[in-house]
């Protein structure tokens, strides 16, 4: 089947996910609608909590959605449950799931045949995958004997054995190392590659991994899309605004002398290239600041403030805005805050962004032009 | 790490999706899930020790467990009591299966939500999930049969029961044990149904339920013993058709399970025991509409267990 012949990955309207809970329901997912085409590696990027799980629970078809429709590969959700398990497969990351009693090439050959291989196509795909994660040397060792790292190399292995048309990955790297999740994210962009029409959806909370990985992004919170784009484009969003970090050999007053100039939007304190604090209680008293100016002609006004203030500029460059910055941007906190509580019957949209950049109202999920 | 080139088993090759795949294996595929799920049940059930040391286990509890009835039925009848000997060690090596095959079954949804946490990846997977439950239970029904044997050996080795090979009826055995096997599967299922909805204090339903079904079902007392509406309950039950054609078959001259004088059975169907061909549609009967509830209730028990996202709740979460 070629590319062109084959239907969306995901498609999915308004889809609503309601947990039963005391005192009051919880809405986990509120009106998502999503496209994913065949062949694309897509990332869910969002804080704890904000229903990227419960969105891939429902596409794997291990959960049912209050509200709404999805399909994957044209298969319905609900109705082709059995179509979406044989052409697709999940791996989830975190957890310390396993038949410890069972050795490594048992429990991927007992999944081989849960997916319907021949037994010696199973053994031999069950020998192949585990050199393909670089399992080799624990292949007869207990699963109960492996480690975190192990685990999920394992767990890879076990997504991969029916080779599916889409690959879920659900925070896929947490809790490995940095080898490790390296090696991981370069065995799945491997394995997408090979195959033209081979999707995979990532949900993930390190900013860096779905920057690294995604074609797309959509950002998620509080169960709702913000916005879609590529990383390039999500970036965008943020441009608006010139961004400079500046570092001085002294700054009397700190960087809140800076923030009173005009086209000066927050002028705050950074950390120091060679990572000490600022400034030292030692002789130097070097200082390091984020500029956000309104553009970039507000920079003349700062340098010449800087000269009066007899501050010599060390260094100074242009920041691009980074994918927190647009999460911070769409939802009005960093992704390491929590979200305020509101009861489900009180459900606000998220904390709308300044009218001027987005007009009035809600965040409305918006797929960035390209 | 080497390269993954592919689909190493699809028709299309290497460098497409096969579209085949989504249509499935059938009945070939079924068997493999179901022969790999019996080997993951054992494998769990069994793999914790050394074989004779699981062996000893496997056996000790039922033959003891006879054996304490056979004692107690002895001492408060005397002569009476070992009349029921045979009657006894049959119903008490039986229920060890029972109790093995109902609780193999639920045991597997709480084993591998709670523990292994690898229920929602046999979930999601294109094998039927019942199936997939089904053979992780046989395990555990293998040993309970296992056990039910050597019991039964045991009673007739030492405790000398009158078992002749020769008068033994066959086909009614044969009968009695693929139905009774079934009911066992069926309650199985059900069982499995209800420890989907519950959480991990849900270990001793199971072996409740068993419990429950051993005071009705005539496991070492005939039914005509219990008040008329609980021995319509005990009719209405496969496990008691079973547990009547295997002692039937077994032992053609000791006390009938169903029947007796002024018996629930006596007053439905106007003759003081059932016939061997009685049992037989009795079972098939009532096992078919067990089986019918079942299908129906675990279902359901899926279906909203998926609303609900219970599939991969554990104690924990």
């Amino acid at each position: 089947m070629t590319l062109a012949e084959l239907p969306a990955a995901i498609e999915a309207r308004g889809i609503r996910r309601i947990y039963a809970a005391r005192p009051t329901p919880v809405v986990a997912l509120d009106g998502i609608d999503l496209d994913v085409p065949a062949g694309e590696f897509f990332g869910l990027l969002g804080p704890n909590g904000a229903g990227k799980t419960t969105l891939i629970k429902i596409l794997t078809t291990l959960l049912g959605p209050s509200e709404g429709w999805a399909r994957v590969f044209g298969f319905d959700v609900v109705r082709q449950a059995k179509q979406i398990r044989r052409i697709m497969n999940m791996v989830a990351g975190g957890e310390q799931s396993g038949y410890g009693i069972l050795t490594v090439r048992e429990q991927l050959w007992m999944f081989s045949q849960f997916y319907g291989l021949p037994g010696r196509d199973g053994w031999r795909r069950v020998d192949e995958l585990i050199e393909l994660v670089g399992l080799e040397e624990q292949r007869n060792q207990r699963v109960s004997t492996l480690s975190t790292g192990q685990r999920q190399k394992l767990n890879v292995a076990r997504g991969l054995l029916n080779d599916p048309w889409i690959l879920f990955l659900d925070e896929p790297t947490l809790g490995l190392d940095v080898s490790a999740a390296r090696a991981l994210r370069a065995l799945v962009v491997e394995w997408q590659r090979a195959v033209p029409g081979r999707t995979i959806l990532l949900t993930t909370h390190y900013m860096a991994e779905a920057d690294e990985l995604c074609d797309r992004i959509a950002i998620v919170d509080r169960g709702r899309i913000l916005a879609i784009g590529s990383p390039a484009e999500l970036r965008r969003l943020v441009r608006r605004e010139s961004i400079f970090r500046l570092e001085v050999d002294h700054l009397d007053g700190g960087p809140a002398v800076l923030a009173g100039l005009p086209g000066v939007v927050t002028a705050t304190a950074a950390a120091r290239d060679d990572g000490t604090a600022m400034p030292g209680a030692d002789a130097d008293q070097r200082v390091a600041v984020n500029l956000v100016l309104a553009d970039d002609a507000a920079l003349a006004g700062v340098v010449g403030a800087l000269g009066q203030l007899g501050s010599r500029i060390l260094a100074l460059r242009k920041a691009e805005p980074t994918l927190e910055d647009v999460f911070v941007e769409l939802v009005g906190r960093g992704f390491d805050e929590e979200a305020v509580d509101h009861p489900p019957d009180e459900v606000e949209p998220a904390p709308a962004v300044p009218p001027s950049a987005h007009g009035p109202g809600a965040p409305e999920a918006r797929e960035v032009a390209r | 790490m080497s390269t993954l080139s592919g689909s190493r088993w699809g028709a299309a090759g290497p460098s497409t999706l096969d579209p085949e795949r989504v249509r499935g294996g059938g009945l070939g595929d079924a068997l493999r899930a179901y022969l790999a799920a019996v080997r993951l049940g054992w494998a769990t059930e069994a793999n914790w020790t050394d074989p004779f040391l699981f062996f000893i286990y496997s056996v000790a509890k039922p033959v003891s467990a006879a054996l304490i009835l056979v004692v107690m039925v002895e001492i408060v009848g005397g002569e009476a009591g070992r009349a029921f000997r045979g009657y006894v060690v049959t119903g008490s090596a039986l229920w060890s299966f029972v109790i093995a095959g109902i609780s193999g079954l639920a045991w597997s949804v709480l084993d591998d939500r709670e523990r292994y946490r690898m229920l929602r990846y046999l979930y999601v997977s294109p094998a039927s999930f019942a199936l997939l439950l089904v053979g992780r239970g046989t395990a555990r029904l293998t040993v309970g049969a296992m056990g039910a044997l050597i019991t039964l050996a045991v009673g007739v080795v030492v405790l000398g029961l009158p078992l002749d090979p020769g008068r033994v009826d066959w086909p009614l055995l044969g009968v009695a044990m693929v139905g009774g096997l079934v009911a066992i599967v069926v309650i199985g299922i059900l069982m499995a149904a209800v420890c989907l909805q519950t959480r991990q204090d849900s270990w001793s339903y199971p072996e409740a339920v068993a419990g429950s079904l051993f005071l009705v079902s005539g496991a070492v007392f005939p039914l005509a013993v219990l008040p008329q509406a609980v021995q319509l309950v005990g009719l209405a039950t496969p496990l008691t058709w079973w547990l009547a054609g295997v002692r039937l078959a077994l032992f053609p001259d000791g006390p009938s399970v169903v029947g007796g004088e002024g018996s629930a059975w006596a007053l439905l169907s106007g003759s003081t025991a059932p016939t061997s061909v009685d049992i037989a549609l009795a079972l098939l009967t009532t096992g078919a509409l067990a089986t019918l509830a079942a299908a129906a209730v675990f279902r359901w028990s899926e279906h909203r267990a998926r609303e609900r996202g219970l599939i991969d709740q554990t104690s924990g979460s």
